[in-house]
C-alpha cells in the first residue's frame, strides 16, 4: 500500500483524547494501554479491593471517552484529569460502602510509599519530585492528616476520629498542610518563570 | 469581603483546603458557591488548592490491572468490534453526536477545542511498537521555521490533531486540508495564546481524496505554517 505511519505510543497525550472521541477502538486500546497503570494505581490505593477497582478504572476509561470535550489541558495534564476522575469515583464507592475508610496497615505503607525518595518512581516530574519533598518535610501528624483526607477522602471528622484528636485540631492539620504544600509549589512555579 | 449570605473571605479561607480535597461535609458547604461566584480572589485560591490536591494523586504509585483489564473496557466502552458490530456502530454515533455537540457549543467550527495548551508540545515517547499504517504525522513549518507537529489518522473514522507553537503569534488560526485532487477544505479554528500556543484537534469528512497537507492561516488569511504529508496513501 506504499503507506508511512508513526506509531501510537507517539501519538500526545491529548491527540490520543481527541482520536478517542472518534469511536476508533484501535485509539481507545492505546489509550486504555497508557494511562491503565495509573488509573488502577489510584483505585487500588483508596479501595484495597481489586475487583471494585476494576470496576473504578473501567467507569473512569467510560467516563473520559463521554467527556473528553470538556477535557481543559490548562486545568492539568490527560493522567492527572484521569486520577482525578478515579480519585472521585473511588471515594464514592468507599463512602457507599460505609466501611472503615482506611486501614492502620494501610495508611502506613501509603505515607511510606508517598514520602518516600523519588530515585524509586517513575514518576519524578519536577513537580512531583518538589511534592514528595513538600510532603516530606511537614510534621508527620499534618501529612497523616494531609493524605487521610486527600488520598482516603477522610472528612477532617473522620481524621478526628481515626487520630482520636479534637475536631478543631484535625482542621487545622489540614489546613495547615495544604497550605504548605501549595506554597513550596507556587514557590517554585515562580523559581521556573 | 462578604457576600449577602455573610460568607466572609477569612470563612472561606478557614475551609478551602477541606473544599479543594472533597472532604468538606455538605452542610459546611452552604453558601461557599455564592461566595465563590463573586469573589475573584478565593477563586483563585481554591483552584490553586485544587491543583494542589490533583498533584497529591501524582504520588499515589501507578498499579497493573487485572489480566484482561484491557478488552474488558473495551468492551464495556461498545468497541470490541470484531465480537459485537453492532455496539460499535452506537457508540460512534454517540461519540459524533457528542462531538458535534461540543463544537456547536465550543465553536461551531466543526471541531472540538481542547484549550490552548499552556506549555510547549509534549515530548515525544519512545518507539515501542510497530507503525499504525493510518497514523501519520508531519510538521508544521514555514520559511524554514518550525511551527508545530500535526498528527493526521486516516483510518475509518478519520481525525487530526496539532500542537501549534508559533512565538509572535496569538489570536484566532484557521486550519484547512489540502488533498491529493487539489480541493482545500477548512476544518475548523482555533486560538493560540499569547506565548503563540495552541492545540486543536477534531474529525473530517474521509472524501475520496487523499489528504496531503495541512494549512494553518492568520486571520487575515495570510499562511502562518503548513505541514505535507509527502507519502501516498488510501
Ligand atoms: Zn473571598
Amino acid at each position: 500500500m506504499g503507506r508511512i505511519g508513526i506509531p501510537l505510543e507517539r501519538v500526545p497525550d491529548e491527540a490520543l483524547l481527541a482520536g478517542l472521541m472518534t469511536g476508533d477502538p484501535e485509539i481507545a486500546v492505546a489509550f486504555v494501554r497508557r494511562f491503565q497503570r495509573r488509573v488502577f494505581g489510584v483505585a487500588i490505593a483508596v479501595v484495597g479491593d481489586v475487583q471494585l477497582a476494576e470496576d473504578i478504572a473501567q467507569q473512569t476509561f467510560e467516563r473520559a471517552c463521554r467527556h473528553a470535550q470538556v477535557y481543559d489541558p490548562r486545568r492539568g495534564s490527560v493522567p492527572t484529569w484521569l486520577a482525578a476522575i478515579a480519585h472521585n469515583l473511588a471515594i464514592d464507592a468507599v463512602r457507599a460502602r460505609k466501611t472503615t475508610p482506611v486501614d492502620p496497615a494501610d495508611l502506613e505503607n501509603m505515607m511510606e510509599t508517598i514520602t518516600d525518595t523519588p530515585e524509586r518512581h517513575a514518576l519524578s516530574t519536577e513537580t512531583a519530585v518538589e511534592l514528595r519533598r513538600a510532603v516530606g518535610t511537614l510534621p508527620r501528624e499534618q501529612a497523616r492528616a494531609l493524605v487521610m483526607a486527600g488520598i482516603y477522602g477522610m472528612t477532617a471528622q473522620q481524621v478526628a476520629d481515626f487520630e482520636e484528636i479534637p475536631l478543631g485540631t484535625a482542621k487545622t492539620r489540614i489546613r495547615t498542610a495544604m497550605g504548605k504544600v501549595r506554597a513550596s509549589l507556587a514557590a517554585r512555579q515562580v523559581d521556573h518563570d | 469581603m462578604t457576600d449577602n449570605s455573610g460568607f466572609s473571605c477569612e470563612q472561606l479561607r478557614e475551609i478551602g483546603a477541606e473544599l479543594a480535597l472533597g472532604v468538606l461535609p455538605a452542610e459546611d458547604r452552604a453558601g461557599v458557591m455564592d461566595h465563590l461566584e463573586h469573589c475573584p480572589a478565593c477563586r483563585e485560591y481554591v483552584h490553586e488548592l485544587t491543583a494542589t490536591s490533583d498533584a497529591l494523586l501524582d504520588l499515589v504509585p501507578g498499579s497493573e490491572p487485572p489480566v484482561g483489564f484491557e478488552d474488558r473496557v473495551i468492551d464495556r466502552l461498545g468497541l470490541s468490534s470484531v465480537r459485537r458490530p453492532r455496539r460499535r456502530v452506537q457508540w460512534r454515533r454517540f461519540a459524533l453526536a457528542a462531538a458535534a455537540a461540543a463544537a456547536g457549543l465550543a465553536l461551531g467550527g466543526g471541531g472540538w477545542v481542547l484549550g490552548a495548551s499552556v506549555g510547549r508540545p509534549a515530548p515525544v515517547a519512545p518507539i515501542v511498537s510497530p507503525v499504525q499504517p493510518h497514523l501519520l504525522t508531519a510538521q508544521l513549518a514555514h520559511a524554514g521555521q518550525s511551527f508545530g507537529q500535526v498528527y493526521l489518522y486516516t483510518g475509518s473514522s478519520p481525525w487530526l490533531y496539532m500542537a501549534v507553537d508559533a512565538d509572535g503569534h496569538s489570536g484566532t488560526v484557521r486550519c484547512q486540508l489540502q488533498r491529493a485532487d487539489g480541493s482545500i477544505v477548512k476544518v475548523g479554528s482555533f486560538t493560540l495564546n499569547d506565548d503563540g500556543y495552541g492545540s486543536w484537534g477534531g474529525p473530517y469528512l474521509a472524501g475520496t481524496s487523499p489528504v496531503t497537507g495541512v494549512r494553518l492561516l492568520n486571520a487575515d488569511g495570510s499562511l502562518l505554517a503548513s505541514a505535507t504529508f509527502n507519502q501516498s496513501y488510501g
